[in-house]
């Protein structure tokens, strides 16, 4: 079959490294003074849900736009989908939906995910077919002949999510997508998502929500200020902050003190609900449930009540928090670039 | 391709929401009806069965093929589509490139696998989608009434569609390069209207000036060849007033020069908005065989602007030679460098930015 020399081919394109995103080096300056990105490195491995976190203004939407050749780097190397950045093949091989997008009000849902796939050169009848497919799925398919001019803004952005849908994309980048979506309409983005992500598609979620992130992200980057301050599985990066906590009836065995990684609550303090007062808690860092197994044992030989066993780690949005936050002045940093 | 397709399919069914774009369309037809209900019969012009006389036009002196195809050119094309037609189109179409560059609706083209020069070259061109819609629509509806009243089939008419177009092209690039400087629908439509008043200015006082200067010389000549008239020789007194009149004529020469050139040389560096509407007056007039503006002037009142010893007709033939002189190249070509050069800022400025 020959193509036309303008068509691209919209077969899968093959990751070599498994990186469906493999950026290094990252810089960009607005202006003479505000430095939106400072040398971000960034992986995305095939297949997965990744999370891009960050405070406002610190270049989440900027390395986004740079990936889809809408902001131009200083410099950017390595590559999307094993292409350079801004490469076509690639480009018809993402799906986007940005923030705050304004799709013409006078067209109808099927009218803007048929324009979008027809920008994306898919042809005519496949786009025609999909625009019906995916209208239904994101379940706007009553609605898909009438203009966009009488949705809500959660319909929008479901006829956004399918317009990014169109081109059978092998990476999906996601700029907030379920703002607007009531609490039903976030569930089943999400499940969209996940969907998505089992049909073997990578997709790049930037949200503020962290419980959004927690539910869906394998992995997760968070960007301060220009700069990636982690990047990795929640697991890892949480693991810093791994611990195990056990409250037992009465004070604290004598032989806890010895440790320098428990720290020992005294009773009537921070004590979880349910759990009697005349106690305390031993929190064992960096322990995990097999760690304590001994641990359990010896209370038990010392004939201690043992009222409460759990491994405890940060959650996302504690990670985030200290992330933001300066560990020598203690304080959030502030919103925005840095200048 | 399929791109270029999408974009104005885009584009069309943006103009086609938009309540001016069909007004337009209206008032383009209504143009036409009004041309349909006026007619020409032996005593003078008909409009709804009342005949209203007039000497200069009846059938005794002018064919209804011609008297539609007046109308046609002096209301139709210049007054309708240079003027009116072409204010509507660049408020319809003045938030074309402001629209495109808008935040949430620049990331969404530009996320697609399409340079940003061809995307910003096919809007533009979307843009003048609205004014070759509208040419279109008046010249078939021209065409059916000249052919229907006037009894002449003149294809000839729809050399308007490209001309017309093309001069609203040289309009819009202007309003595209403002779009995507200020994007702003407001600031592109205004400044482009300032700048085609302008354009306009400096194309009527070159004519002027031009003019002028012609008129000059050939009252010089005409003084020069009665004072060298042998076979009538000039009195005393009268060679002494011709003497004095050719000095003072020779004393403006250099004036009238310096000010045309000036004129001509800033005229030369803008777009001929002007001189490419009176194209079509060249094109129709040879192509269509229709009398020209200037020679049915000719039939008008006497100018009061002109020499005073030359016959009105001459002046005018010596001014039509010399602005037909300048070929249609030099008309389009230096229209289109202009164009070229707005454009190519324009896209300039639209590849480089950051969205």
């Amino acid at each position: 079959m020959v193509s036309s020399p303008n068509a691209i081919n919209n077969s899968a394109i093959d990751l070599a490294n498994d990186l469906a995103i493999d950026l290094t080096d990252v810089h960009k300056t607005y202006g003479r003074k505000i430095r939106a990105l400072q040398g971000v490195t960034l992986q995305v491995r095939a297949g997965e849900i990744f999370g891009l976190l960050g405070p406002n203004g610190a270049g989440k939407s900027t390395l986004v736009k740079i990936m889809m050749t809408i902001v131009r780097p200083d410099t950017a190397k390595g590559t999307v989908l094993n292409r350079g950045v801004g490469d076509p093949v690639a480009l018809a091989r993402i799906g986007y939906l940005p923030e705050h997008h304004r799709f013409p009000t006078y067209l109808t849902g099927r009218q803007v995910v048929e324009f979008s796939g027809a920008m994306s050169k898919v042809d005519r009848p496949t786009r025609k077919k999909r625009a019906s497919e995916l209208l239904d799925r994101v379940g706007m398919g009553d609605w898909k002949d009438r203009p966009l001019s009488s949705y809500s803004k959660g319909m929008r952005q479901r006829v956004g999510l399918a317009a990014a849908l169109v081109n059978d994309p092998q990476l999906v980048v996601l700029d907030e997508p379920t703002d607007g979506v009531d609490p039903v309409g976030r569930r089943e983005i999400r499940d969209l998502l996940i969907g998505i992500r089992d049909e073997g598609r990578t997709v790049l979620l930037n949200s503020h929500l962290l419980s959004e992130i927690e539910n869906v992200c394998s992995r997760v980057a968070i960007l301060v200020q220009g700069r990636l301050v982690a990047q990795g599985t929640i697991d890892e990066l949480t693991s810093s902050s791994r611990r195990y906590e056990i409250v037992v009836e009465g004070s604290a065995p004598a032989w806890c003190a010895e440790s320098a990684s428990v720290r020992m609550i005294p009773a009537g303090q921070m004590l979880s609900a349910g759990i009697p007062g005349e106690s305390c808690r031993l929190v064992f860092l960096g322990l995990d449930a097999l760690g304590a197994q001994p641990i359990l044992d010896r209370l038990r030989s010392e004939q201690r009540t043992v009222i409460a066993a759990q491994t405890v780690r940060e959650s996302l949005e504690d990670l985030f928090m200290r992330a933001v936050t300066d560990p020598t002045t203690g304080l959030i940093y502030r919103p925005g670039a840095a200048t | 391709m399929m791109q270029t397709v999408a974009i104005f399919v885009g584009a069309y069914r943006e103009l086609s929401a938009r309540k001016i774009f069909w007004l337009a369309l209206a008032i383009s037809l209504l143009v036409v009806g009004l041309f349909a209900c006026l007619g020409i019969n032996e005593t003078g012009i008909s409009f709804l069965g009342w005949t209203f006389e007039s000497p200069m036009f009846s059938t005794n002196t002018t064919s209804p093929e011609t008297f539609y195809k007046l109308l046609f050119v002096n209301l139709g094309v210049d007054w309708w589509l240079g003027v009116l037609s072409t204010l509507l189109a660049l408020v319809t179409t003045c938030g074309i490139i402001p629209d495109l560059v808008a935040p949430g609706s620049i990331d969404l083209l530009l996320a697609k696998p399409i340079t940003r020069s061809r995307l910003f070259l096919t809007k533009y061109c979307t843009g003048l989608l609205f004014a070759a819609l509208q040419v279109f629509v008046f010249s078939t509806a021209s065409f059916f009434v000249i052919g229907l009243r006037g009894g002449a089939w003149e294809w000839a008419l729809f050399a308007a569609v490209p001309i017309v177009t093309f001069f609203y092209s040289l309009l819009f690039s202007m309003c595209a390069f403002i779009g995507v400087l200020t994007r702003s629908s407001v600031a592109s439509l205004i400044l482009t209207l300032l700048a085609w008043t302008i354009i306009f200015t400096i194309n009527i006082s070159e004519s002027i000036v031009n003019s002028g200067r012609i008129a000059n010389q050939m009252e010089a000549t005409k003084i020069e060849s009665e004072l060298a008239n042998t076979e009538n020789p000039v009195d005393e007194d009268k060679r002494e007033e011709l003497t004095g009149d050719l000095e003072k004529t020779l004393a403006n020469r250099p004036t009238w020069d310096r000010a045309h050139f000036w004129f001509f040389g800033v005229k030369t560096f803008l777009p001929k908005t002007t001189d490419t509407l009176k194209l079509l007056d060249r094109w129709l007039l040879d192509g269509a065989s229709m009398p020209s503006r200037n020679e049915e002037s000719e039939r008008g009142p006497q100018q009061a602007f002109g020499p005073k010893r030359v016959k009105r007709g001459e002046f005018q033939r010596a001014v039509k030679a010399d602005e037909q002189s300048h070929s249609i190249w030099w008309v389009l070509g230096t229209s289109l460098v202009f164009e070229g050069i707005v454009l190519g800022l324009a896209t300039v400025i639209f590849v480089r930015r950051d969205y």
